[in-house]
């Protein structure tokens, strides 16, 4: 078997996967399991890029996938008040605004696929992808993708600080109540929690 | 994409006996230094059988099950973390032209299989529907981010002086200095996160003894044995990448370039597998914080010097 039909099955092997995964998203019944499928999807999507020798980008997006994929499990089974996220739940609401969504942007990508106009010699080994793409981000680019990684950086270390419990002024959960265990009991006034802070402001509203 | 291209069988089989080999090294070593560092003496024949003799008991014991388990993520968490170890393997070069992929952004392709490590894990943890799995997932999950950010680091700090994120770039640029010696925080930082992705010693959270076994819990039989050679097999790796990108890789006296690999390797598994026995385990809450306080900061402090050292 020749190096291009090789390159072919695989292509379509991945494309397969890709699509198959994608569609079982919306089957499942778990926010885990449809988290890891949508994964499953886009790693196939990330090795046909890899396929174009577009080493970087498809190594970049196996990455940032496989950690997003994973954060967004963790937030949706905890969001969810299911902590294991094994009760089964369906994957799929708003189903016309969906349906007119999925046909929309299907119809824009399809058109693309049809009307643009691809070039067709093949990349090579020599290709400079890695490089080229480093001038991009680095060169005449520099500040705008500078500007946006500090930013994003500065957002994610204000995050962690307002999150984290430990403070100058004491824990930032002195003074508050844990919520009822039953929903129809009326949280109890002056009830210390767990660390007993009577002079946390507005704790006796 | 590389420079040699190595046929498929070929590279298959280079793999496959490096993982073979790598893992039954781990196993001796591991059941070895307990021994010495408990006071026992070396007991090699022991040491030697003993692997055969776990794999075979694991073997023959029967599998439980647990009350509606996800089967097939169960039974694929496993493979794809040893998967994720072999893949690994593929970008360490043996010498200048022995390397299965010498992939130009060899660096990248690590980093998205640590990505892909935290996912098994996790779904090894999830997947039984049990408790202590269930939390020794999560325990990963939440401590993973903590060694990537070392790993990402030290790495760039070792691609920075060879201008390059592929690996037999950055064994050349590593002839006169080592980069472990070029910026000294990088080995040690660089051992950590070895214990941390493959859990092993000190940072063995999520499968530890006090969740009575963690994502491990409910694993019997053979299944418990792919998952401790998957383990060995990424310790494995990431002591290939420590000997690759920190000490040289193939460079080296008298001997050809493929023994100083091995060499090197298996001196990092012989350090790792020993602080395994001599350190206690941390707390998972310790170590995020000593992760984020001390170490991250120090793989800042191991970036700038490279940085300096590649402005030079």
């Amino acid at each position: 078997m020749s190096g291009s039909a090789w390159i072919d099955g695989v292509f379509w092997l991945l494309a397969v996967v890709a699509i198959v995964s994608g569609w079982r998203v919306f089957r499942s019944q778990s926010m885990v399991r449809s988290a890891f499928l949508l994964l499953a999807s886009l790693l196939g999507t990330g090795a046909i890029m890899l396929l174009l020798a577009a080493e970087y980008l498809g190594f970049a997006l196996i990455f940032m996938m496989a950690l997003e994929m994973t954060v967004m499990a963790l937030f949706m089974v905890a969001f969810m008040m299911n902590p294991a996220g094994l009760n089964p739940m369906s994957m799929v609401h708003q189903h016309r605004t969906a349906i007119a969504a999925g046909i929309v942007s299907f119809l824009g990508l399809a058109s693309v696929g049809v009307f643009a106009d691809f070039p067709d010699q093949p990349a090579g080994s020599a290709t400079t992808a890695v490089e080229d793409l480093g001038t991009e981000l680095l060169g005449d680019s520099m500040l705008v993708f500078e500007s946006a990684g500090v930013t994003l950086l500065a957002t994610m270390v204000g995050a962690v600080v307002l999150a984290n419990r430990r403070g100058r002024r004491g824990l930032a959960d002195a003074g508050s109540l844990p919520p009822p265990l039953d929903p129809e009991t009326p949280q109890r006034e002056g009830q210390p929690a767990q660390d007993g802070g009577h002079h946390h402001h507005g704790g006796h509203g | 994409m590389g420079s040699a291209q190595v046929a498929p069988w070929a590279a298959v089989a280079a793999v496959a006996t490096a993982l073979l080999v790598g893992t039954y090294a781990v196993a001796v070593l591991d059941s070895a230094l307990g021994q010495v560092i408990s006071g026992g003496g070396m007991g090699l024949r022991r040491a030697l059988a003993l692997p055969w003799r776990k794999a075979a008991f694991l073997l023959a014991q029967e599998r439980i099950r647990t009350e509606r388990p996800d089967a097939t993520l169960w039974a694929l968490a496993p493979a794809l973390y040893g998967g994720l170890a072999a893949a690994a393997l593929t970008v360490i070069p043996l010498s200048p032209t022995l390397v299965v992929a010498d992939l130009r952004s060899g660096i990248v392709w690590w980093g998205a299989l640590e990505a892909l490590v935290m996912v098994a894990v996790y779904l090894h943890g999830w997947a039984p529907n049990s408790v202590f799995p269930l939390i020794g997932g999560y325990r990963f999950v939440a401590q993973v981010v903590s060694y990537e950010l070392l790993s990402m680091f030290v790495l760039i700090a070792a691609a920075l002086p060879a201008e390059s994120l592929a690996l037999t770039d950055i064994v050349r640029a590593q002839e006169g200095v080592w980069n472990a010696v070029r910026h000294p925080p990088a080995l040690p930082l660089w051992i950590v996160v070895t214990l941390g992705v493959s859990f092993w010693g000190p940072l063995n959270l999520p499968d530890s003894e006090d969740l009575a076994g963690g994502t491990s819990a409910e694993a019997s039989g053979s299944h418990r044995l792919v998952w401790a050679l998957a383990r060995a097999a990424m310790l494995v790796a990431f002591s290939a990448m420590g000997a690759t990108a920190f000490l040289g890789g193939w460079l080296g006296p008298w001997l050809p370039g493929p023994i100083w690999v091995i060499v090197k390797t298996l001196a990092l598994l012989v350090v790792v597998v020993a602080l395994g026995h001599l350190l206690p385990r941390f707390r998972a809450e310790r170590f995020v914080s000593l992760a984020w306080t001390v170490l991250l900061p120090l793989a800042f402090l191991d970036l700038v010097i490279a940085g300096l050292e590649a402005l030079r």
